[in-house]
C-alpha cells in the first residue's frame, strides 16, 4: 500500500470511521425491517455491506494491515453473488404475483 | 483441498450432464463422488495441504462433521432419484447446487480465519435461496426463497459488521490469534470486541434458528422442495452447529456471551416446543421440532469443554437420520393425499405398508427421546454435561421440555398406526426410497447400541 494513502486514512480518527459506518450500517439494518419496496430492501442490504466494507479499510489502515483490505474484496464478490439470485429471485416474485411489495409475499403462516 | 476439489468438480461435471440431458446418470455421479469424497476425508488424503494460505484446518472434529454432511447428502440423492422423476427440467442443477452447498458446510466445520467463516457461511446459503424457491411456478416456493434471501442476507449483515468489530479489536481474522488474544485478562472487557463477538454469534445463531432469529425457519421449510427442506435441516445445521462450536471453544468468552447463550438456549427450548404442540400440518411441526432440538443443542454448547463436541456430533448424527427418514415418509404420503400436508396423511399408514410406518415410528421415537433409541442417548448426554457444567436449572428446564416434546411426535405415531376412514391414493414406496428409510430407521436404533464417536 502506498504510504500516502494510508497517512491519508489516518488523518481522520479511527472513531470517525467507527461512527460513520455504524450510522451507515443502522440506516440499512432499519431500511430492510421498514421499507415495503423489495429493491430498496435489497439496496438497505448492499448499504449495510458496504458500510463493513469501509470500516474494514479504516481498521486495515489503522493496524497497518493489508488483510482486512483483502477481506473487502471478498465481501465486494460475495455481495454481488448474493444480488444477483436477490434479483432472480425478485424477478420470480414479480411474475407470480406481478408486485415488488414485501407485504405481497407473506401468505406463510401458521 | 483434495475433497473440495473433487466435489467441485463433481458438481460442474453434473451440470455438463444436465446440458447434455443425461438425466439417468445424474444421481449416480452426484453419489459416485460423494462416495469418493467421504473416502478422501476419511483417510485424510492431501488433506493437509495448504491450499488458501492455511485458513482451512481439516483436524478431527472438521472430518467428522465433514464426513456426517456429504453421509447426509449421498441419503438426499438417493431420495431425489425418486423425488425428480417427476420433474421436467433443470434437475442437473438441484443436485449440482446441493453439492456447492455442501462445500460451504465443509468450509465452515473446518475454518481456522475468521474470512473462511463468512465465505464458507455464504457458500453454504447462496445455493440454498435458489434451491428453495426450485418450484419455479409455486407462489410457497417463491415466498421461501424470498424470506429466506432477505433475512439470511440481513444475517450475513449483522455477521460481518461483528467479524469487522472482532478484527478491529484483535488486528487479526486468525482463530487462533483472536483465542491467545482473548485470553489476556487486560482485554477483558474490551467493549469493541465484545460487540463484534455478540453481533458474529447472533448471525451464526440465525443458521441455527436459535430463538428470537428463528422467525424464518417455519415458512422458508414449508414453503420449500421437501427434499431441500430436509438439507436445510440436516447438512445445514450441522455445518452452522460445528462452525458455532468451533468458534466459540476457541475463544476465551466473555460473561455477557455466555448468558447471551443461555438466554438463547432457554428460549428456544420453550418456543420451540411450546409452539409445536400446536401444529397441524407435518412440515411447521418439522420446522418447530427442528427449533426445539436447537435448544437441546446449545444446552451441550453451553458447558464449551473438549467434550462438548463429542455429545453434539453423536446428537446430530441421531437427528440427521430420523429427518431424512421421516421427510422421505412425508413426501410419499403427501403424494397419496394429492399434496396434502395436515399429519392425518399419515393415517392407514401402518395397514397398507407396515415396515414403513415402523421404521416412522422408530424414527419419531427417536426424536422424541425414548429410551432404545440414538435420540434418548443423544438427550441424555446432553443433560448429563449440562448437569457437570453447572447449569442445573437449565436442564431442569429442558428435561421438562423434553417431555413436553413427546407429546407431538405422539400425535403423529398414532395417526400413523390409526385405520383410515376412507379410502385415498395408495403409498406407493420406490425400492431406493425403502433403502434410505429402511437405513434410517435401522440407524436410529443402531446408533443407540453402538454410539459414535469423535476422531
Amino acid at each position: 500500500m502506498e504510504q500516502g494513502i494510508l497517512t491519508a486514512i489516518r488523518t481522520v480518527p479511527l472513531d470517525h470511521y467507527v461512527l460513520l459506518s455504524f450510522l451507515l450500517f443502522g440506516i440499512g439494518a432499519a431500511g430492510v425491517a421498514l421499507r415495503r419496496n423489495t429493491i430498496i430492501v435489497l439496496m438497505c442490504i448492499e448499504l449495510m455491506f458496504n458500510s463493513v466494507n469501509l470500516l474494514l479499510a479504516a481498521f486495515s489502515a489503522h493496524h497497518s494491515d493489508p488483510r482486512g483490505q483483502v477481506f473487502v474484496f471478498f465481501i465486494m464478490l460475495v455481495a454481488a453473488a448474493e444480488v444477483t439470485v436477490g434479483l432472480s429471485i425478485l424477478v420470480m416474485m414479480k411474475r407470480i404475483v406481478d408486485s415488488v411489495d414485501v407485504d405481497q409475499m407473506n401468505r406463510l403462516k401458521g | 483441498m483434495s475433497a473440495l476439489v473433487l466435489l467441485s468438480v463433481v458438481g460442474v461435471l453434473l451440470l455438463y450432464l444436465g446440458l447434455f440431458n443425461q438425466r439417468a446418470s445424474l444421481a449416480v455421479t452426484g453419489v459416485v463422488g460423494l462416495a469418493g469424497a467421504i473416502i478422501v476425508i476419511a483417510a485424510g488424503w492431501h488433506l493437509e495441504s495448504p491450499l488458501f494460505g492455511a485458513i482451512v484446518r481439516f483436524d478431527g472434529p472438521a472430518r467428522a462433521f465433514s464426513l456426517l454432511m456429504a453421509g447426509a447428502t449421498v441419503l438426499l440423492f438417493l431420495f431425489g432419484v425418486d423425488y425428480y422423476a417427476r420433474m421436467q427440467r433443470n434437475v442437473a442443477e438441484q443436485y449440482a447446487l446441493m453439492l456447492f452447498s455442501l462445500i460451504g458446510g465443509i468450509l465452515i466445520v473446518s475454518f481456522s480465519n475468521l474470512v473462511m467463516l463468512f465465505l464458507g457461511i455464504e457458500v453454504l446459503s447462496i445455493p440454498l435461496y435458489i434451491l428453495a424457491g426450485g418450484k419455479r411456478d409455486s407462489f410457497r416456493s417463491g415466498e421461501a426463497a424470498f424470506k429466506y434471501f432477505v433475512q439470511g442476507s440481513y444475517a450475513s449483515g449483522f455477521l460481518l459488521m461483528g467479524l469487522a468489530l472482532v478484527y478491529g479489536a484483535t488486528g487479526s481474522f486468525d482463530l487462533a490469534t483472536i483465542g491467545s488474544w482473548s485470553t489476556d485478562p487486560a482485554h477483558g472487557h474490551d467493549a469493541i470486541f465484545l460487540l463484534g463477538l455478540l453481533l458474529t454469534l447472533a448471525g451464526l445463531a440465525f443458521k441455527l434458528a436459535a430463538v428470537p432469529f428463528h422467525f424464518w425457519s417455519p415458512d422458508v421449510y414449508e414453503g420449500s422442495p421437501t427434499l431441500i427442506t430436509a438439507f436445510m435441516s440436516t447438512v445445514v445445521k450441522t455445518g452452522a452447529f460445528a462452525a458455532f462450536h468451533r468458534l466459540i471453544t476457541a475463544l476465551q468468552l466473555p460473561d455477557a456471551v455466555g448468558t447471551m447463550l443461555l438466554t438463547l438456549t432457554v428460549l428456544t427450548l420453550f418456543l420451540g416446543n411450546v409452539v409445536a404442540l400446536r401444529q397441524t400440518q407435518f412440515k411447521r411441526l418439522m420446522a418447530y421440532s427442528s427449533i426445539a432440538h436447537t435448544g437441546f443443542l446449545l444446552l451441550a454448547l453451553l458447558g464449551g469443554d473438549a467434550r462438548s463436541g463429542d455429545v453434539l456430533f453423536y446428537y446430530l448424527t441421531a437427528y440427521t437420520l430420523a429427518t431424512v427418514g421421516l421427510f422421505i415418509i412425508l413426501t410419499l404420503a403427501k403424494r397419496a393425499a394429492q399434496g396434502d400436508e395436515h399429519i392425518r396423511i399419515f393415517r392407514g399408514l401402518f395397514r397398507e405398508q407396515p415396515w414403513v410406518a415402523v421404521a416412522a415410528l422408530l424414527m419419531l421415537l427417536s426424536l422424541a427421546g425414548i429410551p432404545f433409541t440414538a435420540g434418548f442417548v443423544a438427550k441424555y448426554r446432553v443433560f448429563l454435561l449440562g448437569l457437570s457444567s453447572g447449569h442445573l436449572f437449565t436442564t431442569l428446564f429442558a428435561v421438562a421440555m423434553a417431555l413436553l416434546g413427546i407429546y407431538y411426535y405422539a400425535l403423529v405415531i398414532r395417526e400413523a398406526f390409526a385405520p383410515r376412514e376412507q379410502e385415498g391414493g395408495t403409498l406407493a414406496v420406490a425400492p431406493l426410497n425403502l433403502l434410505v428409510i429402511t437405513l434410517c430407521g435401522v440407524g436410529v436404533v443402531a446408533l443407540a447400541v453402538w454410539p459414535v464417536a469423535l476422531p
